[in-house]
């Protein structure tokens, strides 16, 4: 017996192969990224010795917190362009607060904030000028990224400030229990925001502004607010991001973001939120940033020529892609 | 009698024949006004009139920074102001900001970084076309040379990475004692700078059959990215990793940086290319394992080249009086390790560069073959 319930936006017949439909839909990155790791772990002897896998997290780390940030705004069916000016700019207002070869500050804690408040503060203006000016978000944050990576240009000055700090460079640098310190500060970002994408307002509204935005309007639901919020969310994870890359490489680099937006993107799109929006979370995210990072390591250990390297990512990715939105192609609808 | 419509449609198509009359005259004038020729009789303005232009990638690597900073000081020396294009590695971007510089109408001296080899045509066309003078460094096709084109491209510079890459490879292996097994980091696959300073690493493979090549990947140039592929070179190749070699210095300091990470920084030999700033320190300091990188001297590239392109624009040079050797050449590399480093950690000051803005060819290596 089938019985049919309708939500928003979609209808869900309740019978059993329905239900499995819908499971494998849902669950093809999943599948994706274990079928990805067997043929690595196969391939190569070195993919799944613990110090490989330790790298494989360490790198993965600043992806996830950016992927993370990117969710919110991409849930809302909107996008987030200005990543990689923010985490040029929060990088250097990070080590020029922080103790470093070009002045005297020596704020330590205080300047991880001040380059965090960095990222924060684009996000938010972001968020005003696409929903209080109308401008779509595509073109709000292109320009406040260029306008980072403006700013961080004239603070850099010519040469990278070095960050001099051992205990902060230790974050980047220093591991604990085997593993890099870096994954431990991602592993926290990754629960703050799912905590606030299944908890909080800004969170749950968020599905529901992608999903349908007249309907949330209709409602009374403040669309403002939550829009702009999520825009903070995600200029504060990269402004996190720039911080952890500083600490990372040891300097503020104006290029020091440079390659993050696009994977950050595909890996959002390949865990299977929707760039409509409406569908989606950060542990979808978390999954495919994990395929991305696992193909692009896994291609280096393998051994593939670096000439094809990148036209054999784009290929995974394209087939991934294809795979997981197979029963959604027919919704083609334009990013807000 | 005419009607009206019969009328006003009549008058409409002699308005328009009108338009077309006039529009085929003005671009027929203006074809015949065009100021720029091949060959002879180029134009050339006053001192005073010429602008100066520097094109490189970005302020927000180094040696890029170090190139403008000597532009500045010829500007200086000449006492005119200096304008900078940065193309952050967008060709389309790099191209389109050279032809707006024809809408100034002056002529102009540029002194520009191709992004790739295959923009170099691309770029020296349209100078020539707007009638400035350029000189371009490092990327270029191999079989397109400045005297192919005219006038206006007036010479081409580069550096031999073959020569520079055998020599600090050499000094990779000394580091090394002559064993072991080193990675490599290439630069953009496309660039000339890439390849030949990667057959330079070869070349000296082949004199040092203790050395092998474990793996070879490129990171693009960029310092995030060799910090992530070496990481996954140590995972992949574990303690038989003895050197790292990379085609810049940026990539090398990743490199150094993902050394840290797993604790062997100081344990294994470094080297790399283009002497910037931070670098210089790692090589002065001597703990960190980095031994030697290659100056070309950035800010004689910025200075000297520039001085080169302004002499054709205001004459005090004629182009087509210049041999081949002088058109397309080869600038002086000089390997920087602990010994000599000091000499390059403070910037020159003009005197130290005047006479090689005087003589752009001083330092001459010979002719591009």
């Amino acid at each position: 017996m089938t019985t049919t319930s309708t939500t928003i936006g979609e209808s869900v017949t309740t019978t059993r192969s329905a239900l499995l439909k819908k499971f494998i839909v849902g669950a093809g990155p999943l599948v994706a990224l274990v079928a990805l790791v067997l043929f690595f772990a196969i391939a190569s002897p070195t993919f799944s010795q613990p110090g490989n896998l330790s790298i494989l997290l360490t790198q993965l780390s600043i992806l996830l917190v950016i992927g993370v940030g990117l969710t919110f705004v991409i849930l809302l069916g909107s996008i987030d362009l200005s990543v990689e000016g923010v985490m040029a700019s929060s990088s250097l207002v990070f080590v020029l607060f922080a103790t470093n070869d070009r002045n005297d500050f020596q704020f330590g804690l205080l300047a991880v904030v001040a380059g965090i408040l960095t990222g924060s503060l684009f996000g938010l203006v972001n968020g005003v000028l696409h929903v209080r000016l109308g401008i779509p978000s595509f073109m709000v944050t292109l320009g406040t990224g260029a306008i980072g990576i403006g700013l961080a240009t004239v603070l850099f000055g010519g040469r990278a400030p070095r960050l001099l700090d051992d205990g902060l460079r230790a974050w980047g640098v220093g591991s604990t229990a085997g593993l890099s310190n870096l994954v431990f500060i991602a592993i926290v970002v990754l629960g703050l925001g799912f905590f606030v994408q299944r908890f909080t307002r800004v969170g749950r509204y968020g599905y529901v502004i992608g999903g349908d935005e007249p309907i949330a309007k209709l409602s009374g639901i403040n669309i403002r607010k939550y829009k702009i919020s999520s825009f903070v969310l995600s200029g504060t994870a990269s402004g996190i991001a720039g911080v952890m890359a500083a600490t990372q490489l040891g300097v503020g680099d104006t290029t020091i973001g440079t390659g993050f937006l696009f994977t950050a993107i595909t890996a959002v799109v390949l865990g299977g939120t929707l760039l409509v929006g409406g569908r989606g979370g950060v542990i979808r995210t978390l999954i495919g940033v994990a395929i991305i990072t696992v193909l692009a390591n896994g291609l280096i250990l393998v051994g593939v020529d670096p000439y094809i390297q990148t036209a054999v990512q784009g290929l995974v990715i394209v087939v991934a892609v294809i795979a997981s939105g197979w029963s959604l192609r027919r919704r083609v609808r334009v990013i807000k | 009698m005419r009607t009206p419509q019969v009328a006003r449609r009549s008058f409409k198509r002699q308005l328009v024949t009108a338009a077309a009359l006039v529009t085929v005259a003005t671009m027929a004038l203006a074809g015949c006004s065009s100021a720029s020729e091949d060959g002879g009789g180029s134009v050339t303005a006053n001192a005073e009139d010429v602008q100066l232009v520097e094109g490189v990638r970005s302020l927000s690597n180094s040696y890029h920074a170090n190139w403008v900073a000597g532009g500045q000081l010829f500007a200086d020396s000449v006492d005119k102001k200096l304008d900078v294009i940065t193309d952050e590695a967008d060709s389309q971007k790099q191209l389109s900001q050279i032809k707006a510089l024809a809408g100034s109408g002056n002529v102009y001296a540029l002194n520009v970084d191709p992004n790739t080899s295959a923009d170099t045509e691309a770029i020296v066309r349209a100078v020539t076309d707007a009638g400035g003078y350029v000189v371009t460094q490092w990327n270029k096709p191999d079989d397109l040379n400045p005297w192919d084109i005219g006038d206006h491209w007036v010479a081409h510079v580069s550096f031999d990475g073959r020569v520079s890459g055998k020599e600090v490879s050499a000094k990779l292996f000394d580091a090394m004692a002559g064993e072991g097994g080193i990675i490599a980091l290439q630069g953009i696959l496309d660039n000339v700078a890439s390849k030949q300073r990667f057959e330079g690493l070869t070349n000296a493979l082949a004199d040092a059959p203790g050395i092998t090549l474990l793996d070879q990947q490129t990171a693009n140039w960029s310092r995030s990215e060799a910090l992530t592929v070496t990481q996954t070179l140590l995972a992949k190749h574990g303690a038989s990793v003895k050197g790292i070699w990379a085609a810049n210095d940026e990539m090398a300091l990743g490199a150094l940086e993902a050394l840290k990470a797993a604790g062997l920084d100081g344990e294994i030999p470094i080297v790399g290319f283009d002497a910037v700033p931070q670098a210089l320190d790692e090589i002065k300091s001597g703990t960190s394992g980095y031994v030697a990188s290659v100056s070309t001297d950035a800010f004689w590239q910025g200075g000297a080249a520039l001085s080169l392109a302004y002499m054709a624009a205001s004459g005090a040079i004629k182009v087509s009086d210049l041999t081949h050797e002088q058109r397309a050449f080869y600038g002086t590399q000089i390997v920087v390790t602990g010994d000599n480093v000091d000499d390059f950690i403070t910037p020159p000051t003009l005197d130290k560069l005047q006479a090689d803005f005087d003589d752009p060819w001083k330092r001459s290596q010979g002719g591009i073959n």
